[in-house]
């Protein structure tokens, strides 16, 4: 997978191409409006992340120039004004996503696995974990053919989690994730606790699941 | 009242009192004319019929000498007399007018008599000529009705007049007043161009207004661009951080120890990050930046609500009663509105102990719709009442949050024009009423 980072801001760059890289992804960085623009007429890319607000134009422009284009790029766009006319915006000129700044990065990989599988009509509709098969469309678990009933919060952790397997996920990074950027929730909130203890109790009926880990003072990791 | 109201009714009553004034004084002065007319015509008479009574056959009644003598004569309608007789009086004036009633054969008229004291001869004598009063009285009474139905039309006339004038002179104030004075708070659509009058105080008046709206313009535009670039400026060196924190807490060479730090700082920054977003989106609220209105639908939106909280409704147990049934269309910004209602109904949950019960209702007050959002919560006193809704309040230290809740929640009303009463009892729970703006016909 193929991907070109739009940000004008290098240190910003750096980190996003750490994570990507290491979830398999080869990136590129481009800080500019031009270099964006020639970068996608020359090279194949299967998804673009583009800052909005570059040094030499909208980033608005680079994204109508591959709409045009007819490239079937999946385009998340990352921007800090997040004002809502600015999300509207971006969804009209066809973006798949959108990410306000300061976002987590866990957040952006679940967002660009989604957007790249939707655009380039993957047949892994399905995530595989211990024998726990994830359907993505239809938001339903099952193990060994046998339906586990989870809530729609419930569903969200575990699918958050094991599509960012191996990584730490903070509490805090699944409390934005599935309330949202809520803006009054507090961010150190004891409920993902409540929801992930339950989850694990449904999934344990199934299996052992010493695999779903708890990591002291700081989160959750599935390792796989 | 408007002052146009307040000249008309002054003008008027001036006006009124004019009217009653000039009534009497032309009343007053006709009477007068009209007398002294007559009385001329009298002393006229007189000296006709003085200088006649050396020569002519009246002497030989003087001759006579009889005191009890009179010479009357009455002209044939009986509208003037003549009467003269002897006396011995010589104290009275010399000359003067009476109206005195006189019977001339069955008839009582009235009559306008002139007095006149005269010797010839060494013998007093005194002169009465007398003028009928009937047909001047009445010819009075025309004229005063004649004058009363004059002025009274003078009155209308000038009262209409005025009131055109008065409206065409107000025209550039009250067009200041339409255009410009009614749309002060929101200075986004002030006009500025210039109100056309010739009179110079409304001219003063609408470009202080101009020069003073220029300026909070300003001040706007130079609020909205700082927003703009505070939200750039701060919240990309906090993503920087939060991603490279993010980035490290995956990096198996970090310790216990480094880890729970980094932990620490994430959540830190979340807070900062959660602080600057809600003043971001207070300032762009009351800079009007939110503009797309929509029709909104407070059952669904409701229901919506809940079950985003299920599951701390679940675990706090509490009862919950949602019976928001009225039809009511309302136009504002779904996403602030949602915004409005989560902010109220997350800090119901918050204050009401385990076990409590939350009731959510509507209904219509003097044609005005109004959710309430009650809790059996732990209430509040006066004195933290009335600073709820300012920024970085908190009831208790301990609370989590950052105490933004509520002023995003005022200035969200504050746009929509919805009215917020909050009614609350230690202990026994708070209230919060939501009253719409009348809808518009």
């Amino acid at each position: 997978m193929n991907v070109l980072i739009v940000e004008d801001t290098k240190e910003l760059a750096v980190e996003l191409t750490d994570y990507l890289a290491k979830s398999g992804y080869i990136c590129k960085w481009v800080a500019s409006c031009e270099e964006a623009l020639e970068e996608v007429s020359v090279n194949q890319y299967d998804a673009l992340l583009l800052d909005l607000g570059l040094p030499d134009g909208n980033g608005f422009d680079v994204l109508e120039s591959v709409r045009n284009s007819k490239s079937k790029m999946a385009v998340i766009v990352i921007t800090a004004r997040g004002e809502l006319d600015d999300k509207i915006n971006g969804l009209d000129l066809g973006a798949d996503d959108y990410l306000t700044k300061p976002f987590a990065l866990s957040e952006l990989g679940a967002r660009l696995y989604a957007v790249i599988r939707r655009i380039h009509g993957f047949t892994v509709n399905e995530l595989d974990i211990h024998g726990f098969k994830i359907r993505l469309q239809d938001y339903k678990v099952s193990y060994q053919e046998n339906a586990v009933a989870l809530t729609k919060k419930e569903f969200d952790i575990f699918q958050y989690l094991v599509l960012n397997k191996n990584r730490v996920i903070t509490r805090l990074q699944l409390t934005e994730h599935v309330w949202g950027d809520v803006l009054e929730v507090s961010s150190d909130s004891n409920f993902i606790d409540v929801h992930v203890r339950n989850l694990r109790k449904k999934l344990d009926k199934h299996a052992t699941i010493e695999w779903f880990e708890t990591v002291r003072n700081v989160g959750y990791r599935i390792i796989s | 009242m408007k002052l146009k109201n307040k000249i008309s009714i002054f003008s008027a009553v001036i006006r009124l009192l004019l009217l009653v004034i000039m009534w009497f004084t032309l009343s007053f002065v006709i009477k007068k004319v009209a007398y002294k007319n007559i009385e001329n015509t009298m002393i006229e008479k007189r000296d006709k019929f003085v200088n006649r009574l050396n020569t002519s056959e009246i002497n030989a009644f003087i001759e006579r000498n009889d005191s009890t003598e009179l010479y009357v004569s009455f002209s044939n309608l009986h509208s003037e007399f003549l009467r003269l007789y002897r006396s011995n009086n010589i104290t009275r004036p010399k000359d003067y007018f009476v109206n005195e009633s006189r019977k001339v054969e069955n008839e009582t008229n009235e009559y306008r008599v002139l007095y006149h004291h005269f010797s010839y001869k060494n013998t007093n004598y005194v002169l009465e000529i007398g003028e009928h009063l009937n047909e001047v009285d009445e010819l009075l009474d025309k004229f005063h009705l004649v004058i009363l139905l004059l002025l009274t039309a003078t009155l209308i006339v000038s009262h209409f007049a005025q009131s055109v004038f008065i409206d065409y002179l107000l025209k550039p104030f009250q067009k200041i007043i339409d255009t410009k004075i009614n749309l002060i708070n929101e200075p986004e659509l002030f006009d500025h161009s210039k109100v056309h009058t010739t009179t110079s105080d409304f001219a003063v008046l609408d470009d202080g207004l101009n020069q003073m709206m220029d300026r909070i313009q300003e001040q706007f535009k130079k609020e909205k661009q700082f927003i703009a670039n505070v939200s750039h400026e701060l919240l990309t060196p906090i993503s920087i951080l939060q991603n490279r924190l993010e980035n490290l807490l995956n990096n198996e060479s970090i310790n216990d120890e480094g880890v729970d730090k980094i932990v620490v700082s994430l959540r830190n920054l979340d807070t900062l990050k959660r602080i600057i977003n809600n003043l971001l989106l207070i300032s762009r609220i009351e800079n009007h930046q939110y503009s797309n209105f929509e029709s909104i639908d407070f059952r669904n939106l409701v229901s919506e609500l809940l079950a985003d909280f299920d599951d701390r409704i679940e675990m706090k147990q509490l009862h919950v009663l949602n019976t928001v049934e009225n039809d009511f269309v309302f136009e504002g910004n779904k996403t602030l509105i949602h915004i409005l209602i989560y902010n109220i109904v997350f800090n119901a949950i918050k204050f009401t102990p385990n076990g409590g019960s939350l009731i959510i209702s509507d209904s219509f007050e003097e044609g005005r719709y109004c959710i309430a959002i009650a809790d059996t919560g732990k209430g509040m006193t006066e004195v933290q009442l009335s600073q709820i809704f300012n920024r970085f309040m908190k009831i208790n230290l301990e609370e989590e949050g950052q105490g933004l809740g509520l002023a995003i929640v005022s200035s969200i009303a504050n746009l929509h024009k919805i009215e917020i009463k909050v009614s609350s009892e230690l202990n026994v729970g708070t209230t919060f009423r939501l009253v719409f703006p009348e809808v518009k016909k």
